[in-house]
């Protein structure tokens, strides 16, 4: 045994090297794959929706693409040169361009801080936040392998404050049952908690199982470091044990146990059944006594195989849901093989591409956005008796992108807090930023549905009434709208201006004679531009990636 | 015009309808000439007013307060310190010294001395005892605010149901969660008591917010025409909602300039009273729920000075709020609970302080039919466990939804189609009435 578990250390190791040198890879079959991925869904979809589909205009396509991107919206040089622009794989290569960017990382790396941190079970887990941001941040640029992610995370050791993959445990408080069923849900899309208590009644998935996932992580815990000249939260992991764990010691993780034991619900203060680590998805098993490194590495290399049905199933499906609007399987995190899924045949195919990559991001990313559905006309949500993926669907923007849009619409750099960004000193550093305070009326759960993510009161209070808004949008002093007023005289051409600044697009001809007409009735230019500025950013079409 | 634009059929594959699709279909079947809104169909059903006028206010003692300095001493064993008992208006009942106004209305008060749960970290347990659940990353369970503003809250009503004055800020984990953004708690910063809270001061004139907002509605018309017809008309649901509260008569709720001199008086002008005079004003206006948070309980050193000093900032507001309540007889239609997330340690730490303890603390329950001047519960000679009536946590929500006439057995849908009931377990402490 001990033979095969120090063989199997050397394959992580030699796989994570391997991920490493794959980053240069070209791996250039993404406008073929998406050629079959559009021919795949129509072959699947019921034949009365099977006809090709339409191709949106460049600005649409522009804004679309940088917000899903880079999280920002194209400023309007950028919409200017690329709607003039005659090459014609110009949107292949924006996107291309937009991956190289640092903002790409930074977008999805932000994405990836929420899905893990809006679950959270411990407030103080916020201290390692902006930590985790910056290594995604990191993992996304490099375009490490979405493997790579996925096993430092599971793997990670050390304080949150200096390894972000140290987050998703800390989230959990180190304990084995929460972190197993993030782990479950974020990387393999199967919700497996819901067998925590009891056999799940629609799900295959036994109560035994899913402690036997727990018992890949009782010897990790999560450690609150307070001594007064530090902060932090530890992953600690032993595999010496001065005593056994007792049951009723699982709220007080400051140190593992050395195995996992489900606990007896008929007689809650009995120690349990002990239980072995089995993976479910692949019936993989490792012996009792196991070292802490083993089972973790051991479960991050099943995990990530490319043998294991739900690994790039899970990823292909959140993103397609995320570009597109419409996941095959809803919500995004749960994919479980008891599911309904739209296009199971296309789902195959892209995830069985994307694992030949080994798990590459960015090709996922140019591959799903040269399909024709992400090329579509943007629409509502289908009722469910309509046919599925017929067009892309608009979504609300992230807090921190529609924070960013809003900068961007006022043509302000990022306030920062009084007395600098602290971005490592202060403990909640982040949180306590404009962008953090703003982010905490504006986020969301990104792996909610989509259409289940509804506006609020402070939101629009914010947006209505808010004081940086409304001193933003003031026409005097030294404001965008002040500037481009003194430079701009003729009224079309500043409606123009401020319809590419806010929404990056031209106003169409009934906007425009809305427009003027508005500006001619109020009789005074600066309050009607000012009128204007603010009801743009007020708008729907603002708050959504159409 | 609601500001309930969700509801809580947000169900899925399990057989049940999500909103969006039931409205879809809703609308897919209605006439043509507008979109019939979700709020129109809900509200034929939905009762107009804040359901038989009850209202609830929770005093958070955010820290875990030590119950032998405030409403249990032990004057005469080691664990209980320095505090003495005093007698209260309820015969019988005696309470520490540090209450002194609180003691004269102990007659209004039912007392638990008994609750316990096994939770000792802060951020579980004050989960804990504003959920009813413990934290769990699958399910995001709504806190006590939002479940009561769910239930009983007017829905019609021009302000938020729920409004939280002070606490953790930021990060906090118990918000509306699986009921939806309509009934988050309306936060405010407890600097912000007195005055209007952020961003509801219009920057305008009103004729020329109108003017703006008319302007918004016409330039929308491209948008919703090019397919977000829906995403429209929810936006403009929000943003009339959000007009229509700004510019609502009942927003003068959030000013205590328009309280006599003798009322503020009566309160007292520290922040916490300032809080717990608004909480009262915000009721008596219509919103249903009202969280003031009194923070530092955590006393691990020097406790019996610090929960002194603590005490003298809840004593008076407390006292003022119960009397007051009682004076404008609204007290039986109005729930104030009064606690923390556990108790403290009986033995005193070499640092003079006292650590957590959830294993026996107490806790208070007046107004909205709770039977005053009565103890619950008992714990042994030093405080170290209960010896007479347990009270668990699930117990103490039973408790307070039988209060306010809220069906505790009622289930709402996660976000993965799980039914997860108000309260899972407990029963309601019939004594307590």
């Amino acid at each position: 045994m001990f033979r095969r578990l120090l063989l199997l250390q050397v394959v992580v190791t030699a796989m994570l090297g391997f991920v490493g040198a794959a980053v240069a890879a070209d791996h250039s079959n993404s406008l073929e794959v998406a050629a079959k991925v559009d021919a795949s869904l129509l072959a699947e979809l019921p034949s009365d929706a099977a006809k090709p589909m339409q191709k949106i205009g460049d600005e649409e396509f522009l804004r679309r693409a940088f917000l899903d991107i880079i999280g920002h919206i194209p400023s309007p040089e950028e919409v200017t040169a690329f709607t003039l622009n005659p090459a014609s794989d110009k949107r292949a290569k924006t996107v291309e361009k937009l991956l190289a960017d640092e903002r790409f990382g930074e977008n999805w790396g932000r994405y990836y801080r929420d899905v893990i941190m809006y679950r959270k079970t411990e407030d103080r887990a916020e201290i390692v936040s902006g930590q985790l941001e910056d290594y995604l941040k990191k993992e996304f640029n490099t375009n490490a392998s979405w493997a790579k992610v996925a096993t430092e995370m599971v793997t990670a050791t050390g304080d949150g404050t200096e390894n972000g993959a140290c987050a998703l445990i800390i989230a959990q408080q180190g304990q084995p049952e929460e972190v197993v069923s993030e782990v479950s849900r974020i990387f393999l899309g199967v919700q497996i908690q819901c067998a925590q208590c009891h056999d799940h009644p629609t799900d295959r998935w036994k109560r035994e199982q899913f402690h036997e996932l727990a018992a890949f992580f009782p010897r990790t815990a999560s450690r609150l470091i307070l001594t007064p000249d530090r902060r932090d939260i530890s992953v600690v992991a032993q595999d010496t044990f001065m005593f056994r764990g007792r049951p009723g010691m699982a709220n007080r993780r400051f140190v593992g146990t050395a195995e996992h034991y489900m606990s007896d619900l008929k007689n809650p203060t009995d120690k349990g059944k002990l239980m072995t680590p089995v993976f479910f998805a692949t019936g993989d098993k490792l012996p009792l006594g196991t070292k802490d490194a083993d089972r973790r590495g051991s479960l991050a290399k099943w995990m990530t195989e490319q043998e294991n049905p739900y690994f790039a199933k899970a990823f292909v499906n959140r993103l397609w849901s995320e570009l597109n609007g419409e996941g095959f399987y809803e919500p995004v995190d749960d994919i479980g093989p008891d599911r309904a899924c739209t296009a199971p045949k296309t789902l195959e195919y892209l995830a069985k591409e994307f694992g030949k990559t080994n798990y590459d991001i960015k090709w996922l990313f140019r591959t799903i956005t040269a399909t024709s559905l992400y090329n579509a006309p943007s629409a509502p949500r289908r009722n469910p008796d309509q046919a599925p993926m017929q067009n892309n669907v608009a979504q609300r923007l992230r807090g921190d992108q529609l924070f960013d849009n809003l900068l961007n619409a006022l043509g302000v750099s990022e306030p920062q807090p009084p007395g600098g960004m602290g971005a490592r000193g202060g403990l909640y550093g982040r949180r306590f930023t404009p962008r953090g305070n703003f982010n905490t009326v504006f986020g969301y759960d990104p792996s909610e549905r989509r259409d289940e993510v509804a506006g609020s009161i402070p939101q629009a209070l914010v947006f209505m009434n808010g004081a940086n808004v409304n001193a933003g949008i003031r026409a005097s002093g030294r404001t965008a709208l002040a500037k481009m007023m003194s430079q701009i005289k003729d009224d079309q051409a500043l409606v123009t201006e401020i319809y590419l600044r806010v929404l990056a697009r031209e106003p169409s001809g009934k906007e425009m004679s809305t427009c003027l007409a508005y500006v001619k009735k109020v009789d005074n230019r600066n309050e009607a531009f000012e009128d204007l500025q603010w009801s743009l950013i007020n708008s729907t079409e603002f708050l959504h990636r159409k | 015009m609601s500001l309930h634009l969700q509801s809580n059929i947000t169900i899925s594959r399990r057989g049940l309808v999500r909103r969006r699709d039931f409205l879809r279909l809703v609308t897919a079947g209605a006439a043509a000439g507008g979109l019939v809104s979700w709020q129109d169909v809900m509200a034929e059903s939905a009762p107009l007013l804040r359901k038989q006028g009850m209202a609830c206010i929770l005093l958070w003692m955010q820290g875990g307060p030590s119950q032998f300095d405030t409403f249990s001493p032990k004057p005469g064993h080691a664990n209980g310190g320095e505090t003495k008992a005093i007698a209260t208006s309820a015969t019988g009942v005696e309470i520490s010294e540090n209450l002194p106004h609180t003691a004269k209305v102990m007659d209004k008060v039912a007392l638990i001395r008994s609750m316990n749960s096994k939770e000792g970290a802060h951020p579980r347990a004050s989960f804990l005892m504003h959920t009813g659940y413990l934290p769990t990353a699958s399910v995001k369970y709504p806190t006590l605010g939002s479940i009561v503003a769910h239930e009983i809250g007017d829905h019609q009503f021009d302000l938020p149901s729920f409004v939280r004055i002070g606490g953790r800020g930021p990060g906090q984990t118990d918000t509306a969660g699986l009921l939806g953004v309509d009934f988050d708690p309306f936060a405010m910063q407890t600097q912000e008591v007195g005055r209007l809270p952020q961003n509801t001061a219009l920057t305008t004139t009103d004729p020329r917010y109108l003017r703006r907002l008319g302007l918004l509605k016409d330039l929308e018309a491209d948008y919703a025409s090019s397919g977000g017809k829906q995403e429209v008309a929810d936006h403009q649901k929000v943003y009339a909602k959000a007009a229509s509260m700004v510019r609502s008569p009942k927003m003068s709720g959030f000013d205590l300039s328009k309280e006599p001199q003798k009322m503020q008086d009566l309160y007292g002008s520290t922040p916490f009273g300032k809080s717990c005079l608004l909480a009262r004003r915000l009721v008596e206006t219509g919103v249903t729920f009202v969280e003031v948070s009194l923070g530092n309980w955590d006393t691990h050193q020097d406790n019996a000075e610090r929960t002194k000093d603590l005490c003298g900032q809840f004593d008076q507001p407390y006292a003022a709020l119960l009397t007051d309540l009682a004076e404008r007889g609204i007290l039986d239609k109005t729930l104030v609970i009064w606690t923390g997330e556990f108790g403290r340690t009986p033995r005193i730490n070499p640092r003079a302080g006292r650590d957590h303890y959830p294993r026996a603390f107490n806790m208070t329950l007046a107004g909205g039919g709770v039977k005053g001047g009565q103890v619950i519960g008992k714990t042994d000679s030093g405080g170290d466990s209960v010896t007479d009536r347990p009270v668990g946590i699930s117990d103490l929500f039973q408790t307070i939804c039988h209060s306010l006439h809220i069906d505790p057995t009622k289930e709402n849908m996660s976000s993965i189609g799980r039914p997860i009931k108000i309260v899972d377990g407990g029963a309601v402490v019939k004594e307590v009435f």
